[in-house]
């Protein structure tokens, strides 16, 4: 089987290399999307497929895995790049946040919000609501 | 599973039978005893992951040692399971090598020990990859895909422990030169081997599965500069045992003597 391991085998003849994280992705069937398990600490790849194969693969239930050293897995985790304070809804597949406007639209007319089983829906003034908008009703 | 177990059984001629069971028992017995002692180090391997793989490992080989127990239970036909015949012995009784006699001793003598045995064995499971005796060539094609990570894991920490100058290598070098004498007693010659190999049960007799064997390793131990095992007094082979495997021996079979005929 080492001829299925990473090549970099060399790592042995360093000085004694300190611990460090290793993410680990499975695969659980032929197909799937590779998922992230978990991870696991190692001195260097080879003994991180090693303990990759004891933590997510001795039941049986990976046929691939894929370990890659923490240190080079680019991070981006900030806010202001990935949970901008504006509405962005409309970049979406579904468009805009119906729900502020309906509730305004409600209150303008003094109406409650729709019964799900209602069978004809009042109209609403301002925004007359097709039932397919409520997908968007959240 | 009694129609399965007469056939097998009857269809032996008795000198086969007799040599197909020292085979078994003595390669079941193998994998029994280290894993047992592999199992000495779950709670308390170096690190979280080490442990994980070093414990899995041991289940490995008790899980191989306890298909080779229930195979030999077929070929004995004589009433005793696979607990039985693991369990129910005096520690005289057993016939793993004295490579295995060890007590777990440290990381080092650990993967020393995993290393020359994984090694060996894997020398002799070629040798009954094409073996003419169905079910344990069946049951070996299986155990060898097992074994081949077994021996990855080995030569992984073999190589590293000697990469490393100082305690890492000192301790190998110091394990492996008390290991070393007993390495050899895998291929200790089984008294049946003869018609075993004539009857292409196995490849070939136990001398040219050692002289393999120091052939599949001598590339690694010149390259790592490690020293080779040294010839190995193999009178007495897989018959005498020392008090590390009477101490292990108490321990494994603690549960079962208290009630032997409990059903689990």
């Amino acid at each position: 089987m080492t001829d299925q391991l990473p090549a970099d085998r060399g790592s042995a003849s360093e000085a004694s290399s300190p611990l460090e994280p290793w993410e680990v992705f499975r695969q659980e069937k032929e197909g799937d999307p590779m998922r992230h398990g978990g991870a696991v600490m190692a001195p260097d790849a080879v003994l991180a497929v090693h303990y990759a194969r004891e933590m997510y693969g001795r039941r049986q239930e990976s046929v691939r895995l894929w370990v890659v050293r923490r240190a080079d897995v680019h991070d981006l985790s900030d806010p202001d790049l990935l949970q901008p304070p504006l509405d962005r809804s409309f970049k979406k597949p579904g468009g805009y946040v119906m729900r502020d406007k309906l509730a305004a639209a409600r209150e303008q007319s003094g109406q409650s919000k729709p019964k799900a089983k209602a069978g004809r829906r009042p109209a609403i003034a301002a925004a007359p609501v097709q039932p397919t908008t409520h997908e968007n009703d959240r | 599973m009694t129609t399965i177990r007469a056939t097998l059984a009857a269809g032996l001629a008795p000198e086969l039978r007799a040599g197909l069971d020292e085979l078994l028992l003595s390669m079941a017995d193998d994998e029994f005893v280290i894993g047992f002692s592999d199992s000495e180090w779950t709670g308390i391997a170096p690190i979280l992951e080490e442990d994980v793989a070093m414990s899995s490992l041991a289940q490995d080989e008790l899980g191989h040692a306890a298909a080779l127990f229930a195979l030999l239970a077929q070929v004995r036909d004589d009433g005793f399971d696979a607990d039985a015949i693991a369990y129910d012995r005096q520690p005289n009784e057993y016939r793993h090598a004295r490579l295995l006699d060890h007590g777990r001793g440290d990381w080092a003598m650990t993967i020393a020990r995993r290393y020359l045995y994984d090694t060996a064995d894997g020398v002799r499971l070629e040798a009954v990859a094409a073996s003419t005796f169905t079910p344990l060539r069946e049951l070996v094609d299986k155990i060898r895909r097992e074994e081949r990570y077994h021996v990855m894991h080995a030569t992984t920490w073999l190589e590293r422990l000697a990469a490393h100058e100082g305690e890492p290598r000192e301790r190998l070098i110091a394990a492996l030169e008390e290991l070393g004498p007993h390495a050899a007693t895998v291929f200790t010659p089984l008294d049946g081997e003869g018609v075993l190999v004539g009857a292409g049960v196995v490849a070939a007799s136990m001398a040219e599965l050692e002289t393999r064997w120091r052939a599949s390793i001598a590339t690694a131990f010149v390259q790592l500069g490690l020293p080779m095992p040294a010839a190995s007094d193999l009178q007495e082979g897989r018959t005498l045992h020392g008090e590390p495997f009477r101490w292990l021996w108490t321990e494994f079979t603690s549960v079962r003597r208290l009630e032997p005929v409990a059903t689990w």
